[in-house]
């Protein structure tokens, strides 16, 4: 939230972006499923039992799935109002950077593909976990580095082609290492990012282009080159992507964050010298001060 | 009931409207129906409902006159 912090993303733009992609977004619902099914899925080996949702972004997927299973309240939010009001149940406008809840609102809040356009994730995430109950859980999918990857190269080279230069053209996206630590630093207990990779494939460039297109994903990194491009790029950049294979494999890397709002009944490493048996009588080694170097 | 006394802006769902707050304050909100916004008091912020669903953006809200 800090000034100091560098925007990335235009989000009036990508607000934009997602109002006009309201109506055509039913388009890439089986896109859009398929990674809600696989964050999902974390909820099924979880014992606990949630009542009180929050779903960001879930562009009219995530409620239902929610609610079927079994949770009782569950409030959607997005940018853009229109896709809000997709989801069929209470909904806002609101940004990720600008969290409108009380604290311990909820005991589970899902992201589902939608935090990747927030310039400020580590303030998007302690507003998120300050909105949580103790013991409440926060699952997000985001798409990782490697998505959408070979578009970013065809689209660059076609440019360096055009123009002598790149601008970015496909957005940003973050690596799994960087997760963990960023859930941490949000104050968030036992955090755990992985992956897993939806292997997408296109039958033409085109259809790529209009699935991106009817989610409301296209271009709103700010610094994008404002000039229209040169007429003959976006064909190039798309025909060097059809190649000559019959289809275009696309993939997105799915990183799934989760992690818990600190509660007493949780795990927790003991604090140091708090034990009460010695670890070498356990493993029935000799104890050796810590001066001391073992011989060789 | 007749259509006037539907709250401007549509109706809220009153479990959604019990955890908001403003979203540049965390502070408070007041419900004023007749204009169907939600307002800040602390921000001097009024934030839109349409349709039923609060707008909570703070560049969407409507800046207070003293």
């Amino acid at each position: 939230m800090s000034a100091t912090n560098p925007l990335i993303f235009d989000r009036r733009l990508h607000r934009l972006r997602r109002d006009r992609a309201a109506a055509t977004v039913a388009q890439v619902a089986p896109v859009l499923e398929a990674a809600a099914e696989r964050l999902l899925d974390r909820l099924d080996d979880i014992t606990h039992r949630f009542h009180r949702a929050l779903e960001i972004g879930g562009r009219g997927v995530v409620a239902p799935m929610l609610r079927a299973r079994g949770v009782g309240f569950v409030a959607s939010m997005d940018l853009s109002p229109r896709m809000a009001a997709l989801n069929g149940g209470p909904a806002l406008a609101g940004d990720e950077e600008w969290l409108p809840f009380a604290p311990e609102s909820f005991d589970l809040v899902v992201a589902n593909l939608s935090l990747h356009w927030v310039n400020d994730l580590p303030g998007a995430l302690v507003q998120i976990r300050r909105a949580l109950k103790p013991d409440g859980l926060f699952l997000a999918a985001l798409p990782g580095l490697g998505t959408l990857q070979p578009l970013r190269e065809s689209l660059a080279a076609a440019e360096a082609e055009a123009r002598g230069g790149i601008s970015p053209r496909v957005s940003p996206f973050p690596e799994l290492r960087d997760l963990a630590g960023l859930l941490q630093r949000a104050g968030f207990a036992l955090p755990v990012a992985d992956a897993e990779d939806i292997p997408l494939a296109y039958a033409t460039p085109l259809g790529l282009v209009r699935d991106l297109r009817a989610a409301g994903e296209t271009n709103a990194v700010l610094a994008r080159d404002p000039r229209t491009p040169p007429r003959a790029m976006l064909p190039q950049a798309l025909s060097a992507l059809a190649g000559a294979d019959e289809t275009i494999p696309m993939p997105l890397r799915l990183l799934v964050m989760t992690g818990w709002a600190p509660h007493e009944s949780q795990s927790k490493p003991a604090r140091p010298g708090s034990a009460n048996a010695r670890l070498a009588d356990a493993l029935g080694a000799e104890e050796r001060s810590a001066g001391e170097k073992a011989g060789h | 009931m007749s259509d006037t006394q539907a709250p401007a802006g549509g109706a809220v769902d009153p479990q959604l409207l019990e955890i908001l707050v403003c979203p540049v304050t965390k502070g408070p909100l007041r419900y004023d129906r007749a204009r169907g916004e939600l307002i800040s008091d602390r921000a001097r912020l009024a934030f839109p409902i349409r349709d039923g669903i609060p707008i909570m953006l703070p560049d969407e809200a409507r800046p207070l006159e003293d």
